[in-house]
């Protein structure tokens, strides 16, 4: 009997391993005609049922390996939706070099194999662009999918210059992203930083991940550039116990600002912590501290720099409209990263138009080559060496009494040079 | 008999990972990685049987053999003129070392091994909870070296461009060789002692086995393995940070090895093929999937939670796991002599 039962248990590992290995044939994706109809299911495809593209056009793919269920999904989801809604209004438009364009997405929930096996799948069912999470570190193994079958591969909202050459060399000239680059945010926080006369200035330095500690860098190196003193510097690591002590440190100083960039538990632990201790310095974060969400009650002089407003008070029409676009596709953006994955979709259809079809190494040389281009929150570039999008125009946001407010729209003057 | 029994306890095994892994090569490219990765997977399962299961004692600190066994190849391979520029920070020697993929392995099992010989020399006069408490910590600070440490290895980055070399046949000889060398170690005089302290220490200290040195033995001999498994995991996935080599990795084998069975290593390779499997076939069912003419479509994000389910399920069923903790019997039944 005990023989009969190991038997059995031999041939179910078997069976389940064969099974596995693809027993069963995957569903075919799902198609939706209106990014109204999105949903966070594991695989979804755009083509734009009412499209003015020629019918019989091949789509041009774009295969998505995104997080759609887990801790990335407040940035992957939003940007996706934006894609989404902005490929919709392409295709009814003619869609790119007369090809409608196609977006399929799968949910990785942050897990590296699912990233790798995600991105061989979009390959295999011929992908010509490749978009990826919003974390160069979690992408990694579907970028170098993409950058090895010589697929142009995109992330919506990396923060970091790291999605490009200096991660991947030579084969990262094909990889982009349409976040804010941390060189340029950082910049930006230092310039306003010092517009307001604040000379004098703490930084907090989170190197839980590398945009923390790049915004926070480059604050530092504008900052100085431009006459300020960093008078303390502190360093931790999200998550790592310390929070108290360096909320405390902060508090205690004789600073006219901090700066910091950071975000999970410790966001609200280090906001709390200085305010509670009675300090009430300005603080001014980076897009990190974007939304509502986390924010304590009655919290004064906090200010960030962001993609957009999700407040109803962004400058913009086009983000205004956006915004009423998501909502009514029934998701609400909680924080402006949605900016990058319509940025990222106009670039792109301007490219393959201006390219005339998918070649990565020619819509590389479009990419590097591209200044000032109109995106949705404003103008924005690319260069051969910045491959992180940079000079988009910061909201900046003041916080008052728990209130969300932009004060001022400013581009950095340059990217930060930070080694 | 007993030697064919011997013989059949390595090689029942190995067919079953040689069926899975030629299975595997018919399938799609997506379907291929999922089993190249589950091969690995009991790569690392069979090196931690190795002294778990050998000497009873729980180890949390294994995934650490992993870490610098992923690290140590990884930063080996990955191309010389591209490491300077993107690890600034990294020791010269390392930044500009560059050596082929088996070499790499080797390097990964060499440094596996050193590691574990150095850590295991105090932890190894440990037993029980005090044992697993301090493999956690060895865990922990190995965690945090390598993640903060730049000169030796990408701090926070990812580890990317290591060539991505571990194919079907790279990791299925791999596994083979894992278990080949976990399997000739059970059998030999030093894991027979090993296993004689695990089922009565005083009684094996009384018959003149020094509990110290085999453990110790084991320990370096599961490091080396686990150092090699990390190489392997490394060149699956052509990159690698230091979250994906800690927690999770370290309670996930651990469930694999308990599930199977945590006495042998029949019980190690089932552990690993079954919940990696079937986390497998639930990815592909939270993608949808079409079984003849229906369509199987799980909600996206209920993998874990299934999975945490059906292992709480064979636990309760079966507390000794899926083998009972015993290698693969012969398969064909004797007829008794009355």
């Amino acid at each position: 009997m005990r023989k009969r039962s190991r038997l059995t248990l031999l041939i179910g590992v078997f069976a389940l391993v064969v099974a596995a290995c693809g027993g069963a044939e995957t569903a075919e994706t799902t198609t939706t005609t209106s990014a109204t109809t999105t949903t966070t299911k594991a695989t979804t495809t755009t083509t734009g049922g009412e499209t003015t593209a020629p019918a019989e056009a091949e789509p041009i793919l774009i295969g998505a390996t995104i997080d759609l269920t887990s801790f990335m999904s407040p940035f992957d989801a939003p940007a996706s939706l934006a894609a989404q809604i902005l490929i919709d209004e392409i295709n009814a438009a003619g869609g790119a070099a007369g090809r409608p364009l196609a977006f399929e997405a799968i949910d990785t929930q942050v897990d590296a194999e699912q990233y790798k096996a995600g991105a061989i799948e979009h390959i295999q069912n011929g992908a010509s662009i490749l978009w990826v999470t919003c974390d160069v570190d979690f992408s990694t193994p579907a970028i170098q999918e993409g950058l090895n079958a010589g697929i142009l591969t995109v992330a919506p909202c990396i923060g970091t210059d790291q999605m490009g050459p200096k991660r991947f060399g030579e084969a990262g000239r094909i990889a982009f992203s349409f976040g804010n680059m941390a060189q340029d945010e950082g910049a930006a926080m230092a310039e306003f930083a010092i517009d307001q006369g604040w000379m004098r200035a703490a930084i907090a330095r989170d190197n839980l991940i590398v945009y923390f500690q790049n915004v926070v860098d480059a604050f530092k190196v504008r900052y100085e550039e431009l006459g300020g003193e960093i008078v303390l510097e502190e360093n931790w690591t999200n998550g790592d116990g310390t929070i108290g002590n360096v909320a405390t440190s902060l508090a205690n100083a004789d600073i006219d600002v901090v700066a910091f960039s950071t975000g999970f538990d410790d966001l609200p632990g280090l906001v709390t912590g200085v305010r509670s201790l009675g300090s009430e310095v300005p603080m001014i974060c980076s897009w990190a501290c974007d939304g509502a969400f986390w924010v304590p009650e009655g919290l004064n002089e906090f200010y960030y720099v962001t993609y957009a407003s999700v407040f109803g008070d962004d400058p913009s029409a086009e983000i205004n409209d956006l915004i009423a676009k998501m909502e009514a596709a029934g998701s609400k953006p909680t924080t402006g990263g949605f900016v990058g994955g319509a940025d990222a979709v106009k670039v792109l259809a301007a490219a393959i138009d201006a390219t005339g079809g998918t070649d990565a190494q020619a819509l590389a040389d479009f990419l590097e080559n591209m200044t000032d281009f109109p995106g949705v929150a404003g103008p924005i570039s690319l260069s051969a060496e910045n491959h992180t999008v940079f000079g988009r125009p910061y909201r900046v946001i003041k916080i008052t009494d728990g209130k969300h407010a932009v004060v001022d729209v400013r581009s950095a003057t340059s990217p930060a040079d930070i080694g | 008999m007993r030697r064919r029994l011997a013989v059949w306890h390595l090689l029942g095994p190995s067919l079953l990972v040689v069926a899975v892994a030629a299975v595997g090569t018919t399938t799609s490219p997506t379907i291929q990685f999922q089993v190249r990765s589950v091969l690995v997977t009991a790569a690392i399962v069979v090196s931690l049987y190795v002294f778990v299961g050998n000497s009873g004692v729980i180890s949390f600190g294994h995934v650490s053999f992993v870490a610098v066994g992923a690290f140590a190849a990884g930063i080996a391979s990955a191309p010389a003129e591209v490491k300077p520029s993107t690890f600034p920070k990294m020791l010269p020697f390392l930044a500009n070392l560059e050596i082929g993929n088996v070499e790499s392995l080797l390097l990964a099992a060499l440094v596996g091994a050193i590691y574990a010989f150095w850590v295991g020399i105090p932890l190894m006069r440990l037993s029980g909870l005090s044992a697993g408490i301090a493999t956690f910590a060895v865990l922990i600070i190995t965690h945090n070296v390598i993640r903060n440490w730049e000169a030796i290895g990408p701090g926070a980055k990812t580890l990317a461009l290591v060539p991505p070399t571990t194919g079907f046949l790279q990791a299925t000889v791999g596994l083979l060789i894992v278990m080949a060398i976990a399997y000739g170690y059970q059998r030999s005089r030093w894991g027979r002692r090993l296993r004689a302290t695990r089922e009565d220490p005083l009684a094996a200290q009384a018959s003149g086995i020094e509990v110290h040195r085999e453990r110790l033995i084991a320990f370096t001999l599961s490091g080396a393995l686990a150092g090699f498994a990390g190489g392997l995991f490394v060149h699956l996935l052509g990159s690698i940070t230091t979250e994906q080599v800690f927690l999770d990795l370290t309670f996930v084998t651990l469930a694999m090895l308990v599930v199977g069975g945590i006495g042998s290593m029949w019980g190690a390779l089932i552990g690993a093929l079954f919940i990696a499997g079937l986390n497998a076939f639930l990815v592909e069912l939270e993608k949808g999937v079409v079984l003849g003419a229906r369509e199987l479509d799980l909600p996206s994000g209920t993998r874990l939670l299934t999975l945490g389910v059906i292992m709480f399920v064979v636990l309760v069923t079966r507390p000794e796991g899926l083998t009972g903790g015993r290698e693969l019997s012969w398969p064909i039944r004797r007829r008794r002599r009355v």
